[in-house]
């Protein structure tokens, strides 16, 4: 493995900064429990980033997110209810997913529409949709084996740490060392030589919104089953999140660099913030000015360097 | 090249039209055809008119995006400015006792400030726009609720000044419209007449051959970001004439929408290429989609549909009339991995769906229209009496929240008791704005009854009196407006009485004293806020043991409420009661109460009996607190029909409400009955 | 020697059209082992459009292709790199954001998408193929970090990695210097040696003398002839590629020099790696610059238009101090800048003509900041007619127009602001000889007018045939200054490459 990037190295600084202010003024933070209770919150979060860590590395951008999330969280407690087994409950949401995001693949690469238009688009057809069918109304009563995919609540943080590992490694060893994953950083670093090279981007384009759907699916499940009933109007604003949390972590918004381990960071500092400022008293009325402020202080330090470079450089 | 003809021909005429504005000024037409078909008084002078006010802050943002989107760049953040140049003319006006102008200025200092921040990110730093934008769409919005503590609405402007957004010049154009129409203009001769409008366009094809040729690429760049912030102010400040408050959640997705307008008038995200007369036709487009709907009484929901594929739709034809030129230079190559069928079978497909959606448009159409033609005959007359059906138009703060959705329950049931014909429509969020729009276009439509759950008392008054003005009859139910601006308030409970019965409960579950925390829905919310004032009240005159430790906002998201109370329960760790005041929040805190296995935390609030009957009978909640919402929506039709009727008149002090038997009327105000308590032992019996 | 080495590839009657517009009209051309063939023609004659076909990024419409005794009848990338075809381009293209040895792997290896990736191998095959080709470069340094010149390199090394049997060079010395293009030749008499078939495309006929076999001349997507490199002289060479009789020597008249219009006094540019600069340009004159590539040439230009500020030293324009912070401020001291890179810099491709040929001069054409659209078009109208641009209308988009044109469409640009000076750096790189004449034309008219001219170039015959004076550039300081009596090759080589040498 390489070492890692500059921007991963400033968000692992400002990591380390709020923790040791955080040591000090709020020890309480890192109680085991605290520490868990954010990480199963912030897991969605992650995979569904890695899953747009993806998208953006192709240089394309996916703003439909929230909106495949609620459906596939609805989807995944119809299917229990229907008495599907859990483990397929879990696929049957990445499917669904990752056939939302097959539309929208399908649409920016094979008929050219730029991601932004086609996921904003979507973002507002499926939330809508979604709304009509369900009238507003929770899934409830679900069986008594959903909640905690069927397991309890203290062996689910095992498994979903598990999971999380297993996929934050598999996606970073296969970006970094299959085929399929080099395809996606030369899809985003030009377009132009990837087909030249015998790439077929249209096809790497379409997979990345097929696997960010199945994740964002996931990533559903993943949420869903922390509780006993699932309200049809979640993953509201998830897009920002997401996608904050991945070009905070480094990865280039226009595409061919970045890193899952950059994307994990970004996920760390931002799922921090919040809690963070809680235990340290702020008002929450101030906390999303907070937010903002940290995301762009991040950002501008990392850009402030001679910027002659960046204008004159080559397409 | 044939194509270098027609273009050079157009440009004579100075007739800026792509092929893609093209398309969807057919689909325009097309859709104003449709809509004067099946819409009631669609095509009208005043129709127009009014959607032409609707529109104007959306508008303002749409053109302040356009030529930023021309020079590739983005800007999120403009709905947020929007917001926080709302409050902070609140701020100066009301609390500074600034006069209006220099309120405006103070409003219009603060666009150019946050423009200015990010011009200098994203054209002295050179940092991506999307970046910077998101960035500072959080900054601006947290600045806004930081300032009201999401609580304070600044309200009771000045009349002069609402005029600017309620009044009509020379009687019915809307006093907002010749403001939007300078700002117009005075973008489209930038971008289209003059020097650095063409500057524009040369960054957008490419920022380092601008430089070459000689043009302030930074201070072009910075410009438009400036320019953007100023304009979004503006658009603050009508907005706040519009609806005569200022709150921080003014314009909360409007950079989506303006966006959509703008992409849909065929701008391309890649820069270099788009119109301002495009943005002007996507406007439109949006408009009359979302308005033309609501006369034709459909549900709003399709708006978001028909939008997403409206846009796929334009832009794809465009594509597929292929000699189209690539909307991305990245695909300049003519050598291309997708073929011509694979482009149809795709376009088909899209086609397809929008026929599907529109054909189900088509049959629930067909479906509503036995009821216009009678509610045509009841118009012309407006008698209620003896034939046609009354057409009660009914309007819940947020369509997709359980609460209202159980509330329809009741009023259907009521419709159908009384033969009246049940209009059920509002925003999908939380929006005061959108509120107003729905009722203007029920003015238009000329509904019989309009019965409005008040999401923001004083933006909403003025159309009602409009309402009333025209003859329709006028209530509000769960949260009420002015009460001159409506007949009856149909009122489920008071907020004391609320408060006292939340607060009561909770110092009998704590014995007297102990730390409590609340958890409300968003902090700008009024009505919780209304609670949380009467409950501090409450707890100072009638249980001084107990202590309030902290209010947390949930935005009202049950994963939110879960977390947030999670939080709590370490930060704080003397409470002992969560107090949830919205409803998805009641059992997300507690799920957090019980996954932490908390058995010496309380959770009581407001909220419905069937999201928390599991955590009722397994005794993570102890209480909540509700009235029977279906009755709730039941009473307001019976009052509605009584209304027109003339079974029910102003000044009466009972009302005979079918099943709900007499009830009383105070003041106007139609009393539910007192709250219920829901526990263990009754919970069962609701279904809601 | 060619003839007899076995046929590798064949390409008879080979149409094709884009949009009704006939870009090839059956064109046969054949390749054999150890050979070089070199395709000529001006720009539009159908070279590329040719090698996007026999590379299968396009299809052609009639025609057949064989390749080593078997037709070939479906090609696209992927196959065409099977049967053992690999392309150096004009306009490098590799994937900026990768290392050198990722480029390279990307283009040899094969297999599955889910095959793993072999870093070390990748590593040692790079580290392998650029010590072949003499290159010191560090495998592992990202592509975005590396010089034009560089990144041909890159693009080599993958060819010859590919041990491709046929290696088509598409203007590979465009931006080479010449020490760099010995080093290709030596390139070029490898790959022959293994039996591989070159085929070549330049637009510098003395390199198409120098290293090829035989010549095949394309016009008008029609082949015009093949001749082996003994049997045709240079001369024949060119009227077979425009179909008539051209002067092959430069227009340069001698001009008496006027004022000075630029002096450049001990200027430095840490950031651009210039120390102290000093050159005279004087009215009417053209002062060649010369240099290898990296030398500093394209840095000075820069610095004296403001792009890249210089930090210490003096520039006066008319005898005026200039303090240039950025473009605009050298415009309006009178400098013109004709970039390098025409398609990212010099022009705007989606722009029309009248818009690009006004972009730098906006305020003549304009009152008020609003531009005035007749006198736009008049002005554009103007230009096009006087450095004859051939084009539809001026409202027609430059990226539609040909390399030539484009070129003098940024000329237009530049003398519509009316400069006393104009810097021209590569003029007529990439441009086809009947527009490199006419180009080469309007220099002389503008000098006789009074410009004093800076033209930076890397085509020697060029700067000896069009300068009066010569600097020369080395590691970004003049290392000296020649008169046209003086100038020889081997005396601007040898102060180009030797630091010690002084005038």
């Amino acid at each position: 493995m390489r070492s890692i990037g500059r921007r991963e190295a400033s968000v692992l600084a400002a990591i380390a900064a709020l923790a040791l202010v955080l040591a000090a003024a709020a020890p309480g933070f890192f109680a085991r429990d605290n520490l868990g209770d954010l990480f199963l919150a912030n897991v969605p979060v992650l995979i569904a980033a890695l899953g747009m860590t993806l998208v953006i590395l192709t240089g394309h951008i996916d703003i439909s997110v929230g909106s495949v999330f609620a459906i596939c969280a609805v989807a995944s407690g119809l299917l229990a209810k229907a008495g599907v087994p859990m483990p397929l409950v879990a696929l049957g949401a990445c499917a669904i997913g990752g056939l939302l995001g097959a539309l929208n693949g399908a649409f920016v690469a094979y008929l050219r529409i730029p991601s932004i238009v086609v996921t904003l688009a979507t973002m507002v057809a499926l939330r809508d949709a979604l709304r009509w069918t369900t009238g507003g109304a929770w899934v409830q009563e679900l069986p008594a084996g959903f909640q905690w995919l069927g397991t309890t609540q203290s062996v689910y943080p095992v498994l979903v740490a598990g999971l999380v590992i297993i996929l934050q490694v598999a996606v970073s060893w296969g970006l970094r060392n299959l085929a399929a994953g080099r395809a996606v950083y030369a899809t985003g670093s030009s377009v132009d030589a990837a087909r030249l090279a015998g790439v077929r981007t249209s096809l790497v384009t379409f997979s990345v919104f097929v696997a960010a759907g199945a994740f964002t699916g996931l990533a559903a499940v993943v949420n869903s089953v922390r509780f006993s009933q699932i309200p049809s109007n979640t993953g509201i604003g998830l897009e920002l999140n997401v996608i904050a949390a991945v070009v905070v972590g480094g990865t280039l918004i226009t595409g061919g660099r970045g890193t899952p381990a950059g994307t994990l960071l970004g996920v760390v500092l931002l799922g921090m913030i919040g809690p963070a400022l809680t235990f340290m008293g702020v008002s929450p009325y101030w906390e999303r000015a907070i937010q903002g402020g940290i995301i762009l202080t991040a950002v501008a330090v990392d850009a402030v360097r001679p910027h002659v470079m960046r204008v004159r450089s080559y397409a | 090249m044939p194509d270098e003809g027609r273009r050079s021909r157009l440009s004579r005429v100075s007739v800026p039209l792509s092929r893609n504005e093209g398309i969807l000024l057919i689909a325009l037409v097309a859709q104003i055809a449709l809509f004067s078909l099946i819409a009631k008084n669609f095509a009208t002078v005043g129709s127009f008119f009014e959607i032409s006010r609707l529109s104007v802050e959306l508008g303002l943002l749409a053109v302040a995006l356009t030529p930023i989107i021309i020079t590739g760049g983005i800007d999120l953040s403009v709905g947020a400015m929007m917001g926080l140049s709302a409050v902070l003319f609140g701020l100066a006006w009301r609390d500074w006792g600034l006069p209006i102008p220099a309120a405006a200025m103070v409003s219009l200092l603060a666009g150019g400030i946050g423009g200015g921040l990010n011009a200098v990110l994203v054209a002295r730093l050179g940092i991506p726009p999307l970046i910077v934008t998101l960035g500072t769409l959080s900054l601006f919005r947290g600045i806004a609720e930081g300032i009201t503590h999401g609580a304070t609405n600044y309200t009771g402007f000045p009349p002069a000044f609402l005029q600017l957004g309620q009044g009509y010049l020379w009687g019915v154009i809307p006093a907002q419209l010749p403001v939007f129409a300078v700002v117009f203009a005075a973008y489209a001769v930038l971008l289209h007449r003059s020097v650095i409008g063409r500057a524009l366009y040369a960054i957008g094809f490419g920022a380092a051959g601008a430089r070459f040729a000689g043009i302030p690429v930074v201070r072009r760049l910075g410009l438009v970001y400036l320019l953007s912030g100023l304009v979004s102010s503006l658009a603050g400040i009508i907005y706040v004439a519009h609806l005569g408050q200022a709150r921080s959640d003014a314009g909360g997705g409007y950079e989506l929408d303006a966006i959509t307008a703008v992409v849909l008038g065929g701008t391309s995200v890649f820069g270099g290429r788009g119109t301002l007369g495009g943005t002007l036709l996507g406007l439109f487009a949006l408009a009359v989609l979302r308005n033309g709907l609501r006369l034709a009484a459909l549900p709003s929901e399709l708006a978001g549909v028909l939008t997403g594929a409206l846009l796929l739709a334009t832009i794809a034809m465009d594509r597929w009339r292929g000699a189209g030129r690539p909307l991305a230079r990245v695909h300049v190559d003519e050598e291309s991995d997708v073929k011509n069928s694979q482009v149809a079978v795709l376009c088909a497909a899209v086609i397809a769906g929008s026929l599907i959606v529109a054909s189900t448009n088509v049959w629930l159409v067909r479906s509503i229209l036995p009821a216009i033609p009678s509610a045509d005959g009841q118009a012309a007359g407006r008698v209620p009496a003896g034939g046609g059906r009354p057409v009660i138009a009914m309007m819940p703060k947020a369509k997709g929240d359980p609460y209202f959705v159980s509330c329809r329950v009741g009023a259907e049931e009521a419709a159908k008791e009384l033969g009246a014909e049940l209009i059920w429509d509002g925003p999908t969020g939380l929006d005061a704005a959108r509120q107003n729009e729905v009722i203007e276009n029920w003015i238009t439509r000329q509904v019989d009854v309009i019965a409005v759950a008040v999401e923001n008392r004083a933006g909403i008054s003025t159309v009602l009196r409009k309402a009333r003005e025209r003859g329709i009859k006028v209530l509000t139910w769960d949260a009420d407006a002015e009460p001159d601006a409506r007949d009856f308030f149909v009122n489920q409970a008071t907020s004391e009485g609320i408060a006292n019965t939340l607060t009561d409960e909770a110092s009998r579950l704590l014995g007297g004293t102990g730390e409590f925390a609340i958890i409300t829905g968003a902090l700008s919310a009024a009505n919780q806020n209304e609670w949380i004032a009467f409950i501090k009240k409450r707890v100072a005159e009638a249980h001084p043991g107990l202590t309030l430790a902290t209010i947390r906002p949930s935005d009202d998201d049950r994963d939110r409420a879960f977390s947030e109370t999670q939080t709590i329960l370490r930060v704080n760790p003397g409470v002992r009661l969560v107090m949830a005041i919205s409803a998805p929040a009641v059992p997300g805190a507690a799920e957090a109460v019980r996954q932490a296995g908390r058995k010496d935390v309380h959770v009581i609030g407001l909220s419905l009996p069937n999201i928390n009957k599991p955590y009722v009978h397994a005794g993570w909640v102890q209480t909540v607190v509700l009235w029977n919402t279906g009755d709730l929506g039941y009473l307001t039709v019976h009052a509605g029909v009584q209304l027109l009727r003339g079974s029910l008149s102003p000044g009466d002090d009972e009302i005979e409400a079918g099943r709900l038997g007499r009830l009383q009327i105070r003041e106007n105000q139609i009393i539910l009955g007192p709250p219920l308590k829901f526990t263990t032992a009754n919970i069962d019996q609701f279904d809601f | 020697m060619p003839a007899a080495a076995p046929l590798l590839l064949e390409a008879t009657g080979i149409a094709k059209s884009f949009a009704g517009v006939q870009a090839l009209k059956g064109v046969s051309f054949d390749l054999h082992a150890g050979e070089v063939h070199a395709i000529v023609g001006e720009n539009g004659a159908g070279k590329s459009t040719l090698i996007k076909i026999l590379t299968g990024a396009e299809r052609p419409d009639t025609g057949s292709i064989t390749i080593a005794g078997q037709p070939v009848d479906h090609m696209d990338p992927a196959t065409s790199r099977a049967l053992g075809i690999a392309v150096v381009y004009q306009q490098p293209s590799l994937f900026p954001h990768l290392t050198i040895a990722e480029n390279i792997a990307m283009a040899l290896e094969r297999g599955a998408i889910w095959r793993r990736v072999d870093w070390r191998r990748r590593n040692s095959q790079a580290a392998g193929l650029l010590a072949r080709i003499g290159s010191p470069l560090d495998p592992e340094r990202p592509v975005d970090t590396l010089s034009m010149p560089e990144q041909q390199i890159v693009e080599i090394a993958k060819a010859i990695g590919a041990e491709a049997r046929v290696v088509i060079m598409d203007e590979p010395t465009a931006s080479l210097t010449d020490r760099e293009v010995e080093n290709l030749y030596r390139v070029i008499a490898l790959l022959r040696s293994h039996s591989v078939g070159v085929i070549y495309i330049s637009h510098r006929l003395e390199e198409i003398f120098a290293v090829s076999d035989r010549i095949t001349v394309l016009r008008d997507g029609h082949t015009v002839g093949t001749r082996a490199v003994g049997d045709v002289d240079r001369g024949e060479l060119i009227r077979l590629m425009v179909g008539r009789e051209l002067s092959t020597v430069f227009p340069k008249a001698a001009v008496k020099p006027g004022e000075p219009a630029l002096e450049v006094r001990n200027l430095s540019n840490e950031a651009a790696g210039l120390r102290d600069v000093s050159l005279m340009v004087a009215r009417g004159e053209i002062l060649g610059l010369a240099g290898l590539v990296g030398s500093g040439r394209t840095q000075l230009a820069e610095t004296v238009f403001g792009l890249t500020p210089a930090d210490g030293g003096e520039i006066l324009v008319g005898g005026r101090p200039l303090r240039a912070t950025s473009p605009r401020d050298a415009i309006r001291a009178g400098i013109a800048y004709v970039p390098e890179d025409r398609r990212q810099h010099g022009v705007v491709l989606d722009m029309s003509v009248a818009a690009n040929t006004s972009l730098a001069s906006l305020g003549a054409v304009s009152r008020r900041g609003i531009i005035d659209r007749a006198a736009e078009r008049g002005k554009a109208q103007e230009y096009v007619d006087r450095l004859r641009i051939k084009t539809s209308s001026v409202l027609a988009e430059v990226g539609t127009l040909s390399g030539g044109n484009q070129q003098k469409v940024a000329l237009a640009r530049w003398l519509s602001t009316n400069p006393s000076l104009i810097i021209l750096d590569e003029p007529t790189q990439g441009v086809d000889v009947g527009s490199k004449a006419e180009i080469h034309g309007l220099m002389q008219m503008l000098a006789e007018r009074g410009l004093g001219i800076l033209m930076i170039s890397s085509d020697l015959p060029e700067i000896l045939g069009m300068s009066d004076r010569i600097a020369v550039m080395h590691k970004g300081t003049i290392r000296g200054v020649l008169t046209r009596a003086e100038a020889t090759q081997p005396a601007i080589m040898s102060l180009a490459l030797d630091p010690d040498s002084h005038h």
